[in-house]
């Protein structure tokens, strides 16, 4: 049977959940011979955000954007060595922006069609206010989405 | 973690006692020491690196919410201290503050610290929930706030 995907995309935010989404990435694109991209989003409009609602100052957006790119590129290390412990080649990218638009930007950019991000958000509250990134991802990407729960399986599977 | 992840209704202050901003600060930061069985001097280093963060300009907010926050090395995990003043406080804004997020964040993890204080800006930019806040008897009722 023909795989119904040639390209994944694992999406990573800084969380441990995102590194259980990118393993499951990397076994997925090894057992079916996918094309393996994972991308960092540097949140720039959280921080702008946080500026102009008065809860940073210019001096800690400037502390944080510096320290949001040393950990996309500690992360995005990470997933290549990741990668190559499994003999997968991988895409690895960081990218500042609002994480929802940048992912669907780099999705149609690069005919990607299957999207793995961690866990959404359990409903526990109906405010809107407290949608995150991922349930965002979910819900206006252009292409499947898969949502990988953050377990103690995934990280036996990668390691056995 | 998430913001409703964070919470927790033993960090939270119904009416808060103080009246000044430093005061809130210690008030806020003794709380989060108390449940975590913090010695007095690291309670004492938690608050001025908050109150340092503040004297480089004020987290208060046009709606009489207050956002004081540190990044700090060693601490297990983040935490939100949330109290709540009967009286509005000065503590830099034009107006008094009541509400009030103290956000205490580990210094390795920065997305996770700003996902935290997005989620509180947000929840804050929404007038009807600053009304529902300011009206909480009980941390219970703050609590449970977030989860409706």
């Amino acid at each position: 049977m023909k795989v119904p995907f040639r390209k994944i995309l694992a999406y990573l935010d800084g969380s441990e959940e995102s590194i259980s989404a990118l393993m499951y990435s990397i076994l997925l694109a090894k057992s079916t011979g996918a094309e393996l991209h994972a991308v960092y989003v540097v949140n720039t409009k959280a921080l702008s955000e946080l500026v102009r609602a008065h809860i940073f100052i210019d001096q800690e957006k400037r502390e944080y954007l510096e320290d949001l790119k040393k950990d996309s590129a500690r992360h995005l290390r990470h997933a290549e060595r990741l990668a190559s412990s499994k003999d997968q080649d991988i895409i690895v990218k960081a990218i500042e922006g609002s994480p929802h638009i940048v992912i669907q930007d780099y999705v149609k950019a690069n005919g990607i069609d299957l999207l793995a991000i961690g866990p959404v958000n359990a409903i526990r509250s109906r405010r809107d206010e407290l949608t995150s990134e991922n349930d965002r991802m979910l819900r206006t990407v252009p292409c499947q989405v898969l949502v990988v729960r953050d377990d103690s399986g995934i990280w036996e599977q990668f390691e056995g | 973690m998430t913001l409703l992840e964070t919470l927790d209704r033993d960090l939270i202050k119904v009416p808060l006692s103080s009246a000044d901003g430093s005061s809130v600060i210690d008030e806020l930061v003794g709380l989060y020491a108390a449940k975590q069985g913090l010695p007095q001097a690291e309670a004492s280093s938690i608050a001025a690196a908050v109150k340092a963060r503040e004297a480089l300009g004020s987290t208060a907010m046009e709606n009489g919410i207050a956002i004081p926050h540190a990044k700090l090395h060693g601490l297990a995990r983040n935490a939100v201290v949330i109290g709540i003043s009967r009286i509005p406080v000065p503590f830099g804004g034009k107006e008094g503050t009541r509400v009030f997020f103290l956000v205490l964040a580990r210094d390795d993890s920065p997305a996770e610290h700003i996902q935290l204080l997005s989620s509180i800006a947000k929840v804050a930019s929404s007038q009807l929930f600053v009304r529902m806040l300011l009206s909480s008897k009980t941390p219970q009722d703050v609590y449970q706030l977030f989860f409706e």
